[in-house]
């Protein structure tokens, strides 16, 4: 077995890489750089959230809905409040101001999701009471004495049943099963006219896609300790991918100012976006300042799979008018994000979607809807590429098939519809610094993909070929 | 039953402190013995991420009731950098770019001195085996067994120096 | 619950003198602690016989007596027990081998549990020792209906399978160490051509381990082909009770299970 010890690809930058050997600042181009964060990692002495151990550590586990849909009728402490350690136990009435969505501060209303769960619960796991004890046992022992009396209602998992007339409503802060895109019912593209593309387009395509939630299960799951400080501020160390985010949006939930909190972090122990939803912060720092103590509040990982919001599931129907050379003069697609209860993110990642579409291609009439959806399903939000990955499977799924029903070959039916620079998009920017041409000409070279000398000539600043 | 005085040795070190009933050896590292390098990711024995040395073979910490470990030998991640000098196994894993978010580094490095305390000359076959109870969701995995398989032969060149200069 | 007493006794009798206060037994930890870490262990004292003088292996006359307490990693160090690695290398990473116990593998709920599926393929016997004493119990009956309250297993006992009788095969979501979609241990041995005894067993696809009684009255007086291999796999569909999870449904565990049958002998 061979292995390279510091993988570089020498056959890039070669001119940078020349001329650093004579002495110009290019000095890092080319040559492999220690990662600054890896001494401490391989001898175990970086510092996460979890590894802070403030003298009087109190311990915070909530208590969750059993339900997917239900009004709450009655919940009884007593037999938790007997729990011996137990400290106290947080209900929606003690968190100041108990609502929020993280994006309000770039003014994305309305605010939709209370930390404590208050007369109903819109999905599995959604937090209810919070337990503070003395040890994580106690904790758990408490969480699991809370008795929650439930109505249950009907719930919806599916995007397209829950814009049926008749769904039942899943989030009453908003109306209806669809966040509202300044007044509109979803997040809309109209360039061209798609019905007589498809009128006059030798063919017509149309399949549809969909996705499973997904979720980022990073090795380190979601949590904080918050810390009292003597001069009544709190610090707060956390795993949160988006520091600021988290102290703003604390604040405001605890109807304090944003210099009363400090928080500690920039070290995650995996992301991959599903720590940016300020979940646990806010009910941690309530629980710290009404116990007196440092509290500690870190999901496990049956919460970390079950309850943190995951990718969301999409839908895709893709509708394509063809020509017999494989031009497409047309594409309508139908997006359905999957927000589950609450928005989160989610309004912001169906945005992405839409103006992801349609793909890196010259498509002269494009008509798109991509709707923002509330189910009864785990909140969905942020994702790597979230709104732009499941589009993206979706949009070159299509290309493929098209491909085969046309017997075409599927990279140059990509080469033929590939947006060149001075392309109008549909979103009326014109396209600049394009390179999609280029990018599949190098894949083709290296893949050993023959391309006729027409495709190999095709360029992202020319009309070549077309 | 109340607390009791737990003695371990860790790192070399005689340590006692006072467990609670149902404590872990994962939990008593990091709490009573503030050796905070094994992590926590699962407490279900599924990510490998808290894994120790007992007596010299790899164990998740977490499924372990320190009561049941004591007066045994334990080896942590603090214990592998002798006088502060990175072994084979660490630089390999600084110079391999096999830590991302380092959460997982503690389990995959005290897995690997497992491995090669027993074998040597791995294969890749071998170390994909020996980590294949650790999850990484950074790396992909191969920078870390590109990194495990260095560091064996960095040993092996080494160990000849090392038995002429005793 | 809280964990308010670990006990670690230092022999059988200690650990059934212990039991006789309620609380359960815990081999290597790895099925009772995740229930314990996450406050869902139903009980507030633990019996651990990690000292208790029961993780030896010992082989004489052909057979092998495993200690309860015993390793995966210990069974698989022991040559004469070497058939069985392959299917060791199935059920858990080195790391959790050091610490699963054969004993605690005859309790763990499928799709794990796959020794105690190789077990039941070599019709093991359980020694067990309670406030009555000892007494031995097929492996069967254990994996059907455990073990008295207040009873431990202390032993397993194993007739070591003749050279070229043992089979095993497994399909799983990953190459190493996985839940399983279908596992299928058998001790199978040829005469002349054909089947002359067989003994299989199967996991992944019921509550329990389960025997292919089914497919072993077919499989007697015929060859080891494709077509009778397909043939008893059909068979064997009868004798089990498959269920959903997030590995695989029911469905499909049913569906490829003649496949994997098939593989068992003829990879």
């Amino acid at each position: 077995m061979t292995y390279r010890l510091a993988p570089i690809d020498t056959s890039t930058f070669t001119a940078e890489r020349a001329a650093a050997g004579t002495g110009t600042d290019h000095t890092v181009i080319g040559s492999a750089v220690q990662r600054s964060d890896a001494r401490g990692h391989v001898t175990g002495r970086t510092e996460f959230f979890e590894d802070v151990a403030p003298p009087r550590l109190a311990h915070l586990k909530m208590h969750r809905s059993a339900r997917h849909h239900a009004r709450i009728a009655d919940v009884d402490l007593t037999e938790a409040l007997a729990v011996p350690r137990v400290l106290r136990i947080l209900t929606h009435a003690d968190i100041p101001n108990n609502l929020f969505t993280p994006l309000k501060l770039i003014g994305v209303g309305p605010d939709d999701e209370p930390v404590l769960a208050v007369d109903k619960v819109r999905y599995l796991g959604e937090p209810i009471c919070a337990v503070v004890a003395e040890t994580e046992a106690a904790a758990l022992e408490g969480a699991a004495r809370i008795k929650v009396t439930y109505e249950d209602l009907p719930p919806v998992f599916d995007v397209e049943e829950a814009l049926k007339e008749g769904a039942p409503l899943v989030n009453e802060y908003h109306g209806q099963n669809h966040f509202r895109y300044e007044g509109h019912h979803c997040r809309r593209i109209r360039f061209g006219d798609v019905e007589e593309a498809f009128a006059r387009a030798d063919h017509v395509f149309e399949w549809r896609y969909q996705s499973a939630p997904i979720e980022q299960a990073p090795v380190e799951t979601t949590g904080c300790v918050v810390v009292p400080q003597a001069d009544g501020r709190l610090r707060i160390h956390s795993d949160t991918q988006a520091c600021f985010f988290t102290l703003d949006n604390t604040a405001l939930i605890l109807e304090t100012p944003f210099n009363k909190l400090r928080i500690v972090g920039g070290t995650v122990g995996g992301g991959f976006g599903g720590k940016v939803d300020v979940v646990v912060e806010p009910v941690a720092c309530v629980a710290a300042m009404l116990a007196d103590r440092p509290v500690k509040f870190v999901y496990d990982r049956a919460e970390e799979m079950q309850v943190s919001s995951p990718r969301a599931a999409e839908r895709i129907y893709i509708k394509d008018a063809v020509m017999n050379d494989g031009r497409i003069i047309g594409r309508k697609v139908t997006l359905y994000v999957d927000a589950g209860a609450y928005s989160r993110h989610s309004p912001y990642g169906t945005t992405k979607a839409a103006a992801h579409l349609p793909g890196p291609y010259a498509i002269p009439n494009v008509w798109a809807d991509c709707h923002c959806v509330f189910t009864n399903r785990t909140p969905s939000s942020a994702m790597r590429g979230f709104g732009v990955t499941i589009a993206d499977f979706a949009l070159e799924s299509q290309m493929d098939r098209i491909a085969r029903a046309l017997d075409l070959d599927p990279l140059r039916l990509r080469l033929l519809n590939a947006y060149r620079d001075g392309d109008l998009k549909a979103h009326r920017k014109v396209a600049e610094g394009t390179a999609l041409v280029e990018v599949i000409q190098k894949v083709a070279e290296m893949a050993g993909h023959e391309l006729p000398e027409t495709y190999r000539r095709m360029s992202s600043t020319t009309r070549e070929g077309l | 039953m109340p607390s009791q005085i737990v003695s371990l040795v860790v790192n070399g070190e005689q340590r006692e402190f006072i467990a609670a009933p149902g404590a872990t050896l994962l939990a008593s590292l990091r709490e009573s013995l503030g050796l905070t390098a094994a992590k926590r990711g699962c407490a279900q024995g599924a990510c490998g991420t808290c894994t120790v040395l007992v007596d010299g073979r790899p164990e998740v910490s977490c499924l372990v009731a320190v009561e049941t470990v004591a007066g045994r030998s334990i080896r942590t991640l603090e214990g592998v950098a002798a006088g502060g000098e990175l072994d084979e196994v660490q630089s390999a894993f600084v110079d391999c770019f096999a830590t991302q978010c380092g959460f997982c580094t503690a389990g995959m490095i005290m897995v690997a001195e497992a491995l090669l305390d027993r074998n040597p000359d791995p294969s890749d076959e071998d170390v994909v085996e020996a980590i294949s109870g650790n999850v990484c969701r950074c790396t992909g995995y191969r920078p870390i067994v590109i990194a495990i398989l260095e560091a064996a032969r960095r040993r092996r060149e080494q160990a000849p120096q090392e038995v002429a200069s005793r | 619950m809280v964990i308010c007493a670990v006990h670690v006794p230092e022999s059988a009798e200690a650990a059934v003198d212990r039991l006789a206060g309620g609380g359960w037994v815990m081999g290597g930890g790895t099925v009772v602690m995740p229930l314990v870490n996450s406050g869902a262990a139903p009980v507030t004292e633990l019996v651990s016989l990690r000292r208790a003088g029961l993780d030896g292996v010992e082989v004489r006359d052909g057979v092998a007596t495993i200690g309860a307490a015993a390793t995966f990693t210990t069974v698989g160090e022991r040559p004469e027990l070497a058939f069985l690695r392959p299917a060791l290398r199935t059920i858990a990473s080195p790391t959790i081998c050091n610490q699963a116990t054969v004993g605690g593998n005859l309790f763990v709920a499928q799709p794990y549990g796959d020794l105690a599926v190789c077990l039941l393929a070599l019709d093991a016997t359980c020694e067990i020792a309670g406030p009555d004493g000892r007494r031995d119990a097929p492996v069967a009956g254990v994996l059907a209906s455990g073990v008295a309250a207040g009873e431990v297993v202390v032993a397993v006992r194993v007739v070591l399978p003749q050279p070229g009788t043992w089979y095993y095969h497994k399909a799983m979501r990953r190459r190493l160490n996985s839940a399983a979609i279908v596992t299928v241990a058998s001790v199978t041995r040829a005469d002349g051509g054909v089947v002359a005894s067989t003994r299989i067993a199967l996991g992944g696809v019921a509550s329990r381990p389960v025997r292919a009684g089914s497919a072993e009255r077919l499989l007697r007086g015929r060859p080891l082909t494709h077509e009778v291999l397909t043939e008893a796999g059909e068979a064997a569909r009868g004798d089990i009770d498959p269920f959903d999870d997030a590995y695989a449904s029911a469905w499909y565990r049913a569906r490829v299970l003649p496949v994997h049958l098939r593989r068992a002998f003829l990879p």
